[in-house]
């Protein structure tokens, strides 16, 4: 080992130093140098001394907060599949399988393509290549039903990392969450194939020596489509009960919870989300204050929906259904709490998260033509949140200034 | 009389803290004053090598204001003036001359007599003594300007960063000077002076000053907490500060009619030999280099003057410098870890629960060395600068109003009572590794320079 180290520090790193042959690749370098070691800079000024978290561990943390989901993801795309297509020798192995060769090229398209931005806007700005990326290439995997076409996810996380991030500066400067931002774009451009309201059990080609692997699939299947629970819900006629139409298309809550149901990738199971969420807050990467008030807050519009005399069998859902049904969970847990696009002060983050969970419910419930809220309410409420912030600020500032004259006149 | 509990903050456990015991550090040859150490000075050199000098006569003057004197600290040879960046002089070297140490005489005072100078005469007596820059001011935190007119006084007398020269100690047979450098103080200032102390110190109570004792964690010992809680400071308000020992310099010299000769440093950090890590009495600009070859572990180190949260970078050949009591030697840590993005992290120190160690070793002295433990990033507004931060400030908010160079919302936010020290511990535990003291130190100069 000593010898390779040495061997990249005296040999290879000053071809990308300033002056080298590959300057212009400086921040590649870096990164992949910085992968194996942590850099040997020492302080410049006063504290001497810092704490050893860096970006790099705290970006790699929240993807180790995501692989429940990830993994219980996988199974499930398999599983679905399996079950949809009719395939019968199948197998919790031929399941795992199936769902990877489902799932893992969109997480490979993901980063990739993700990466190439990342690196080429690090590149041309001559500033390091930052670790967020790799968050935002597994957050947007994630959030994607399992057939999406790959050349939709290049697309999706091109507009995610670029408009979404790149061009106001990078990370820590933008304004709403990337990966969110890619799945926004793809929601309204394409809208047949990611579309909230159906997804797609569906058929992905078919090899046949693969057979023994993944299992073998029941001829002249089509990919079925089913819609998800949100849009059977929304379209419970009035009068009816939602939750026994969801039941009746086999929707039950233990289902929905467990999330052995089809949708997005990784946000379908409530259990395998609070694993992430509590491995963020033992951590303490995330922050309670969203994860809690957004919960109250999706509970409370909930109960609000219940007890109004609305002529809408959605309203009187429930809110526990509104809590583990569709991408709400994921959102509050994962893509709320993204600390750069989040509210900065504590209060700030009481309101944002409260307001991420009513404002989902009321999406849902109140507006027809977009069955799944919490999308649209993350992103709504991360250009809010610079506002909510600047009224807690000057909340504070006023607070203070009373403080001091008072101390003074004392 | 009050007592102060600060709730938010935090103790960076370093391994090497000074014994409580003093020792006297030998005569030395060498001697050297640092006009770079008082910061945004303009000094005129009254001196030049070769001169031969008296212990009192004068070094440089303040350009700015000619009434600002500095002076020397022995009598002897001046060797050398070194020069620096823009022909400042950075360093002025004085052979000492040990058989004839004819000192000036000043006026001298008692601890009553003090009192009932008019405040003008006293200010222009330490102005001319040389001992003024030793009283700073908020707001920014400089040499306190001679004509304003404070609303208070503040002695330092707590001090909780890792290290700080325990004031008990010292102050062991110099109550009267102290007493009679509280009386002066108190011919400065409308107000009170207000003696901070620690809870658990062996202070006694003095006359003519409120004492305060503050418990809690760092920085439940920095002047800015103590101002925040007793009186904060508004815009248009100006408080003096000052370091509890250098309350005693200032009574010596009024009392004896001469430029007080000594003064005593901690020497601590894991940089030093453990029989080494204790309080020195030394001679003010007198050569440490002698006790530093010897206590100095055998490998590259820092040296700062100072704590560790705030002190400077100095080289090995320094001499006892104007401002601090501490000396404090830290490890060049260059090393680099495999793969430090996944590793448990116990053997890292860390406050935040992604490395092990926060649960189980924060208790545990650690010797900690100067590396960086990670790249710089762009800085995220997160709200964790603010966790250790008993100031009310929100130091997130107040960080970026500085980086925008942001005045009116610098000032909103409180700046004007903080100094870049109050920051130390944001800047330790932030992620990103921004450079919050700096951030600050030019928020706090572009607040000067554009006025309030």
């Amino acid at each position: 080992m000593k010898f390779l180290f040495d061997f990249m520090d005296k040999k290879i790193a000053p071809l990308f130093e300033k002056g080298g042959k590959f300057e212009l690749f400086h921040p590649l370098f870096e990164m992949g140098d910085t992968f194996f070691r942590t850099p040997p800079d020492v302080t410049k000024s006063a504290p001497h001394i810092r704490d050893s978290i860096d970006q790099k561990r705290l970006m790699v943390f929240v993807i180790y907060a995501l692989f429940p989901c990830l993994f219980f993801g996988i199974w499930n795309a398999g599983n679905q599949f399996n079950t949809a297509n009719g395939v019968e020798n199948a197998t919790f192995w031929t399941d795992i399988i199936r769902g990877s060769s489902m799932v893992l090229p969109i997480i490979f398209v993901s980063y990739l393509v993700g990466g190439l931005w990342e690196v080429l806007f690090a590149c041309v700005r001559r500033h390091e290549i930052n670790e967020g990326f790799l968050v935002t290439g597994m957050l947007f995997p994630l959030v994607l039903p399992p057939t999406l076409p790959l050349w939709q996810v290049a697309i999706g996380i091109s507009f995610g990392i670029v408009i979404g991030k790149e061009i106001f500066g990078g990370v820590g400067y933008n304004i709403l969450n990337p990966a969110l931002t890619a799945r926004a774009f793809l929601f309204f451009a394409y809208p047949a194939q990611i579309s909230g309201d159906k997804v797609w059990v569906g058929s992905f080609g078919d090899v046949p020596l693969l057979d023994k692997l993944l299992g073998t699939v029941a001829e002249n299947v089509d990919g079925v489509t089913r819609a998800t629970p949100l849009a059977i819900a929304a379209a419970a006629e009035t009068g009816t009960d939602a939750v026994t139409a969801l039941n009746t298309s086999g929707f039950t809550l233990s289902n929905l919870t467990l999330g052995t149901i089809p949708g997005c990738i990784g946000s379908t199971s409530a259990v395998a989300i609070l694993l992430g969420a509590v491995f963020l807050l033992i951590t303490g990467i995330a922050s309670w204050r969203v994860m809690l008030s957004g919960l109250i807050g999706c509970a409370a519009m909930g109960a609000l929906f219940n007890v109004l005399p609305l002529d809408n069998s959605f309203a009187a859902l429930p809110f526990v259904y509104h809590i583990v049904m569709g991408g709400f969970l994921f959102g509050i847990v994962f893509m709320a709490t993204d600390p750069v696009s989040c509210s900065a002060t504590n209060t700030g983050k009481l309101i944002y998260g409260f307001l991420i969970g009513a404002l989902t419910v009321l999406i849902r419930v109140a507006n027809p033509a977009y069955p799944e809220g919490a999308m649209l309410a993350i992103l709504f409420m991360n250009v809010m949140s610079p506002l909510i912030d600047h009224f807690v600020v000057q909340a504070h500032i006023k607070k203070r200034t009373a403080y001091a004259r008072a101390l003074n006149n004392a | 009389m009050a007592n102060f509990k600060i709730k938010k903050g935090f103790d960076i456990k370093v391994e090497g803290k000074p014994k409580a015991f003093i020792e006297e550090y030998a005569t030395q040859h060498l001697f050297a004053v640092y006009p770079s150490e008082f910061e945004g000075l303009k000094p005129r050199l009254k001196v030049q090598a070769g001169d031969i000098i008296k212990r009192g006569d004068v070094l440089f003057e303040n350009k700015q204001n000619e009434k600002m004197l500095f002076r020397s600290p022995c009598s002897g040879t001046v060797r050398a003036v070194n020069l620096g960046e823009r022909r400042f002089p950075v360093e002025i070297l004085i052979e000492c001359d040990l058989q004839n140490q004819e000192s000036i005489t000043f006026e001298t005072y008692t601890s009553e007599t003090i009192g009932k100078l008019p405040k003008k005469q006293l200010v222009d007596h330490l102005l001319n003594t040389g001992l003024w820059p030793l009283i700073k001011q908020r707001p920014f935190s400089k040499i306190a300007d001679p004509e304003a007119s404070p609303k208070a006084v503040f002695i330092n007398a707590a001090g909780s960063a890792p290290f700080q020269a325990d004031f008990s100690l010292i102050l062991k047979g110099d109550e009267e000077a102290f007493q009679t450098g509280i009386n002066a103080l108190a011919g400065l200032t409308e107000g009170a002076v207000h003696l901070c102390k620690s809870a658990g110190s062996d202070i006694p109570d003095f006359k003519n000053a409120e004492s305060h004792i503050f418990s809690g964690k760092h920085p439940s010992g920095n002047t800015s907490v103590h101002i925040n809680r007793i009186s904060p400071i508004q815009p248009n308000d100006t408080v003096y500060t000052i370091a509890a020992q250098d309350v005693i310099l200032i009574g010596k010299l009024l009392t004896t009619g001469e430029l007080p000769k000594t003064k005593v440093i901690a020497l601590g950090g894991p940089g030093v030999k453990e029989e080494f890590r204790q309080h020195y009495k030394v001679e003010v600009g007198a050569n440490l280099q002698p006790l530093l070859e010897k206590a100095l572990e055998d490998r590259e180190v820092r040296i700062i003057s100072g704590n560790v949260l705030s002190g400077d970078q100095i080289p090995q050949n320094t001499c006892a410098r104007y401002y601090g009591s501490e000396i404090f030697v830290l490890e060049e840590d260059r090393s680099r870890n495999i793969l430090g993005w996944t590793m448990p992290g116990l053997l890292q120190y860390s406050v935040h629960r992604v490395n092990l160690s926060s649960f189980l070793k924060l208790k545990q002295s650690w010797k900690l060395g100067t590396n960086t433990h990670g790249s710089h990033r762009a800085m995220v507004v997160t709200g964790w600068m603010d966790r250790y931060q008993p100031l009310n400030i929100m130091t997130d908010y107040l960080v970026r109003a500085a980086l925008a160079l942001d005045t009116d919302e610098m000032i909103q936010l409180g700046i004007l009572e903080t100094d870049p020290e109050d920051f130390a511990l944001a800047s330790f535990i932030d992620p990103h590794k921004t450079d919050v003291c700096g951030i600050i130190k030019r928020g706090l100069e572009e607040i000067e320079k554009e006025g309030i």
